[in-house]
């Protein structure tokens, strides 16, 4: 038995689904990486464009807008459930995180079906110049993520409908929302970017 | 909840505390014990071993190719093998010692420091950990079978392109890259949150050991950092090479000097964030041995930030022998010598604190003292470096050699072996010998300046680097003969200080918990520590909680101790917030970095072997995250 001054933390509550909890700031910083990733990554697109004279390469096209554009309908859609999913699992109400997990990775599928598509019209590959490496980087490595985090969303939803709701999945249920948001939101500069941003600076 | 200064006396049951800790903190025994661990002293000890097995490795190198370097026209390694000696002694001594050992320092010291039992995500500080060690093994793979790297530690385009590098070697080097920057992002990921949220009840940010300040500031530079490299390193590099992409060809719109570009957006940052947390040892050593309050601690801290900051801004300074604009020129040049104010703010305050305190002179303040004395030159020839003219007069001379050599083992390695003797007894329970330690220090003290100070020389009379041998004619033999010699001196100070290190872990003076009377909250507890760190989490109640009066202590209770339990504070007064469960010991992290691992090796030859490791790391990561029921009705 010691005697000292003491600090009493028995009435404070185990866990937290909010942005009190470590894991939030986890995701946060991962979301920080992979957005230096991309920043530099379209920091390369202008410095590659810079050093050529004609943009796009001879033979190569503008990569469609439209189908380009009509991605973006699911995939901003797809955040709200997200948000939908990240709200419930605050109050703690599984049928909401089901909800908008579900929500969110039918309009993710989706997004991603359609990419395909509109990646499909693209008439080169990453061999064609440097034009092509860059755009096909980008896309490739934003799919790439986004699949990543499809799958993880589905595991939370098998988590949560098999009624695994304790504090821990429904934090990763929180945090999955960050990293969601995180793929929609650095999507829309690049969107700018690789489908407006030759047309804006002078291509053909 | 209560102010500190308001709460009250109690009896604490240490005993049955101390009996819970012992149970809910201890490892699985055996193999699968051995790797499923995941308690920071743990790791942050076998990031300290096995990183300084890589100093090693890596000075061995060196000595290779001083002794090459000793007489002219010398035949000792042939122009292929020192080729691939300089490459994997820089890549060995920024890649798998310098950076893994500052986190190493922090994964061990930081938790201790702000007074929790873990780091926030101790299965990702693990998985880090083996990420590390399967990049090194893909490096020396290499080594042994003559497909070490053999384009210098930036591999520049074009000569590391697939027309002038054919085969592997550049191919292993890029992807031992990924691993290692994995492996310190992990780090830096886990212990910004650490620092954020798992302070001490207390530990306002004004509270904060200046050390801690300079783990944060480093970690935030290594999240905006490090993709560059791995950006430049597998995305352009080596897809260049293995799937046919043009990012650096010039031939198809790329641009050699856009790898570059990229490379040194990490490459100067690299630099700050292996000094960064040696400014920190320096505070920490600087402040406990002059037994004073930090000198100027807001002006330290804010100069530390401005390094970091200003360190993002420099990076075209590596490439003053481009053909860029002198436009831009101009700016990096006077952003270069900016640096030079916040450096010289810091080192004012150490003086500061050093002259109006008490000072100690034990052996980590010789370190400090070399420390100065060194980077100080270092920085002297960096402001020349800095103005262009020069720059292009001695570009890949000797005289650059000399330069990062004072700022990188002046600057990171000084401080570091300061720290070791500092912090020695806090991880072995016993003090490191006075006198020998004083013996290491002015061995490789004099050592370093025999081997390093004739370089400027040799640079300024025209001796390029990277070069296997030399003519007699030139006249530069005596001073490369001086130059090896101060490297076997070198040599001597390591063995010295690993005698030593042997020698006191039996033999030294029982340490108790804290043998140099520090002020800060690692000294609080028992050294070694326990797996659980403090029995009671302390508070702070100032910002050196141990120079206060042991009455005014303040400890807390009331944490479930049958379980890994922490306390998670608020973000800017480190207010209790919540209790948080931190998971325990688990086989998976090494799994998934093994399964990834294999994966990452397969996309040296194959881009499809990426799937391989996406695929691994998705089987370790559902294992990983396995939900057990037990929590699921709790």
């Amino acid at each position: 038995m010691i005697a000292q001054r003491t600090l009493d933390v028995s009435e404070l509550p185990v866990g937290s689904v909010s942005s009190h909890a470590p894991l939030w700031w986890g995701q946060l910083m991962l979301a920080l990486i992979e957005a230096s990733m991309f920043f530099i990554l379209l920091a390369m697109y202008f410095y590659i464009r810079l050093s050529m004279d004609v943009w796009p390469p001879p033979g190569i096209q503008l990569p469609p807008v439209r189908p380009a554009t009509i991605v973006l309908i699911p995939l901003v859609l797809s955040a709200a459930g997200s948000y939908i999913a990240s709200e419930a699992a605050k109050k703690n109400d599984r049928g909401g995180m089901l909800l908008g997990l579900g929500l969110n990775i039918v309009l993710a599928v989706l997004f991603l079906v359609a990419r395909g598509f509109a990646w499909g019209e693209w008439n080169f590959n990453w061999r064609a110049t440097a034009y092509g490496s860059i755009m096909w980087g980008i896309l490739y490595l934003h799919t790439i993520d986004a699949v990543a985090d499809v799958i993880l969303t589905v595991c939370l939803f098998a988590a949560i409908a098999l009624g695994y709701t304790s504090v821990k999945q429904r934090l990763g249920v929180h945090v999955d929302s960050i990293l969601w948001y995180f793929i929609v939101l650095i999507w829309l500069p690049a969107y700018v970017v690789l489908y407006w941003g030759a047309r804006f600076v002078g291509a053909r | 909840m209560t102010p500190l200064v308001a709460t009250p006396v109690r009896e604490i049951d240490d005993d049955r505390e101390r009996r819970d800790l012992e149970r809910s903190w201890r490892s699985k025994p055996g193999l699968v014990g051995w790797l499923s661990a995941n308690t920071h002293q743990k790791i942050g000890m076998r990031y300290i071993v096995t990183a300084f097995i890589f100093l090693l490795a890596g000075g061995i190198e060196a000595l290779l190719m001083r002794i090459q370097l000793a007489k002219a026209d010398n035949t000792f390694l042939g122009p292929d093998r020192y080729n691939q000696m300089f490459t994997t002694h820089g890549t060995t001594m920024m890649f798998l010692f310098a950076v893994p050992m500052m986190e190493g320092m922090a994964v061990y010291l930081v938790p201790l420091m702000i007074g929790t039992r873990n780091v926030a995500f101790p299965r990702l500080n693990a998985f880090g950990y083996w990420m590390y060690v399967f990049g090194a093994i893909l490096l020396y793979w290499g080594v042994f079978t003559n497909t070490a790297p053999d384009m210098g530690w930036f591999a520049y385009p074009p000569l590391s392109g697939p027309q002038f590098s054919p085969g592997k070697r550049v191919d292993f080097w890029a992807q031992m890259i990924t691993f290692t920057e994995i492996s310190a992002l992990c780090v830096a990921t886990e212990i910004i949150a650490t620092i954020v949220k798992q302070r001490a009840p207390g530990m306002s940010l004004n509270r904060i050991p200046i050390y801690v300040w300079s783990m944060l500031i480093q970690s935030f530079m290594i999240l905006f950092a490090m993709p560059a490299v791995m950006v430049a390193s597998t995305v352009m590099l080596l897809n260049d090479r293995t799937i046919g992409t043009h990012f650096v060809n010039p031939w198809a719109g790329g641009d050699p000097l856009l790898y570059q570009h990229v490379f040194w957006f990490f490459g100067h940052p690299e630099v700050y964030l292996i000094f960064i947390p040696a400014l920190g040892f320096v505070s920490a050593i600087v402040e406990t041995h002059s037994r004073r309050a930090m000198f100027g601690y807001p002006a330290l801290v804010l100069a530390q930030l401005g390094n970091a900051f200003v360190a993002f801004g420099l990076w075209v300074h590596h490439m003053f022998a481009t053909d860029l604009p002198q436009i831009g020129e101009s700016y990096f040049t006077a952003s270069s010598m900016m640096i030079a104010i916040a450096s010289g703010t810091q080192i004012f305050c150490w003086i500061a604190t050093l002259w109006s305190g008490r000072v100690k002179m034990r052996t980590p303040i010789y370190f400090v003292l070399g420390f100065i004395f060194i980077f100080v030159l270092g920085g002297l020839t960096g402001i020349m470096l800095a103005s262009v003219p020069l720059d292009l007069q001695v570009h890949d001379t000797f005289f650059v050699v000399a330069h990062f050599h004072y700022v990188l083992i002046g600057g990171a390695l000084f401080p570091l072996f300061g720290a070791f003797y500092h912090w020695y007894p806090k991880m072995t329970g016993r003090v490191m010998d006075e006198f020998v330690g004083k013996i290491n220090f002015w061995l490789l003290f004099i050592g370093f300046n025999l081997t390093f100070f004739p370089m400027h020389i040799l640079g300024l009379h025209g001796m390029t680097r990277r070069i296997y041998t030399y003519p007699s004619e030139m006249g530069w033999e005596p001073m490369n003969a001086l130059a090896t010699v101060g490297a076997f001196i070198i040599l001597l100070g390591g063995i010295v200080f690993i005698l030593n290190a042997v020698n006191s872990r039996k033999n030294g003076e029982e340490a108790g918990p804290d043998p140099w009377d520090g002020g800060t909250l690692e000294w609080a507890t028992a050294s070694p520590p326990k797996d659980y760190n403090f029995l009671n989490l302390p508070a702070a109640t100032s910002r050196y909680p141990l120079w206060t009066d042991p009455k005014e202590r303040v400890v807390v209770t009331g944490l479930d101790d049958t379980r890994r339990e922490v306390l998670v504070t608020t973000l800017m007064d480190a207010e209790p917030h919540h209790r948080l469960v931190l998971p325990g010991p688990s086989i998976w992290p090494f799994l998934t970095a093994l399964f990834s691992a294999i994966g990452l090796y397969g996309s040296v030859f194959k881009f499809s072997a990426y799937y391989v490791a996406m695929l691994g790391a998705f089987v370790g990561l559902v294992g990983w995250f396995w939900p057990r029921r037990r929590e699921a009705e709790s």
